[in-house]
């Protein structure tokens, strides 16, 4: 039998008798007694429950580090939230300047606005307060 | 990434014929079942991840691995023990079948008669026989190459071999066996 075909040539007789086995072979395997169909089942739902543990322990390994991480943190003296906490009246003391700087702006144009808005609409001409003699004269009239 | 509903339907495919094969090799149920369920419980707890394009493969290799692990292990205990458990278990095996006829016929009340399904079983207990006849190298290469319908670069990759030698394995398996049921006066 093994004289006349090299044995690592593909074979269609041999390889229709291969699967003509196998179908033998897996009509076989289908006819399992019960009791053996039950334990592969057994053994199948325990290790789908196995690969929960895995995905289960992976996030169980996530939340370690974060602990790890919240655990560094609190040898410092600060967790996340003391840090949180820390910078509010930063945030606060930051906001309350630049509320004052904008209150202080409004108020120094309105100052202004008010010396340029009496400065017009008075009888006197501006240009006259720029005259060394009115200066003079108001000094005098002071008196 | 497979789903569990994937690797659970991946599993419900393989598992009997995973069990039939591992039997073939170990020839001994329970530790047929064990095997499984460990090849099983690794393929979940180590690739659960992996696509389910992967998992055929993986599966034959982890199974092919435990199977090997069975059988050192077997290797490290006493010989004569060893011996005797085979020779019980392939007692049982016996019995176990002729059980598995007899719910068979019980069970499924179809067209075939009796006598077929009873024939039909005979045949497939002596091919069963023939196939743990081989050695170990060809069944698994048989088994692999025709029963899980894998190819020949995937049945080399799985065996850890050449395509040349996987080839050469089934080849010299198809043989013994055409040679072996012809013998017996089996037609297929």
């Amino acid at each position: 039998m093994t004289t006349n075909t090299p044995l690592t040539q593909p074979h269609p007789l041999q390889d229709r008798f291969g699967r003509q086995v196998a179908a033998r072979l897996s009509a076989g395997a289908s006819e399992l007694p019960y009791d053996v169909t039950e334990r592969l089942r057994a053994a199948r739902v325990q290790a789908l429950a196995k690969r929960k543990v895995v995905s289960l322990r992976t996030a169980g390994a996530v939340q370690a580090s974060g602990g790890a991480a919240t655990l560094s943190f609190g040898d410092e003296g600060l967790s996340l939230w003391s840090r949180i906490g820390s910078a509010i009246p930063l945030v606060a003391l930051v906001l309350g300047l630049v509320l004052i700087h904008t209150v202080q702006n409004e108020l120094r144009a309105s100052e202004v606005a008010e010396v340029d808005a009496a400065l017009l609409t008075d009888d006197l001409p501006p240009s006259a307060y720029a005259d060394p003699g009115f200066a003079q004269f108001l000094k005098s009239g002071g008196e | 990434m497979a789903t569990e509903r994937e690797l659970s339907d991946f599993l419900k495919g393989v598992e009997k014929r995973a069990f039939k094969r591992s039997i073939y090799h170990v020839r001994d149920e329970e530790a047929a079942l064990d095997i499984v369920q460990d090849s099983m419980m690794k393929l979940a707890e180590h690739y659960g991840d992996k696509p389910p394009a992967e998992l055929p493969m993986l599966f034959q290799r982890i199974l092919s691995n435990c199977t090997l692990d069975w059988f050192r292990r077997q290797k490290t205990r006493n010989a004569l023990f060893s011996n005797m458990s085979d020779f019980e278990s392939s007692t049982e095996d016996g019995d176990f079948d002729l059980l598995e006829t007899y719910a068979v016929v019980e069970g499924s009340q179809q067209v075939e008669s009796a006598e077929d399904s009873t024939r039909r079983a005979q045949i497939l207990r002596q091919i069963e026989s023939e196939i743990q006849e081989l050695p170990a190298r060809q069944r698994e290469a048989f088994l692999m190459r025709y029963w899980e319908d894998m190819d020949v670069a995937e049945t080399a990759a799985a065996m850890g071999c050449s395509e040349g030698s996987v080839k050469t394995h089934c080849s010299r398996a198809v043989q013994a066996l055409s040679k072996a049921l012809k013998a017996k006066g089996i037609q297929l």
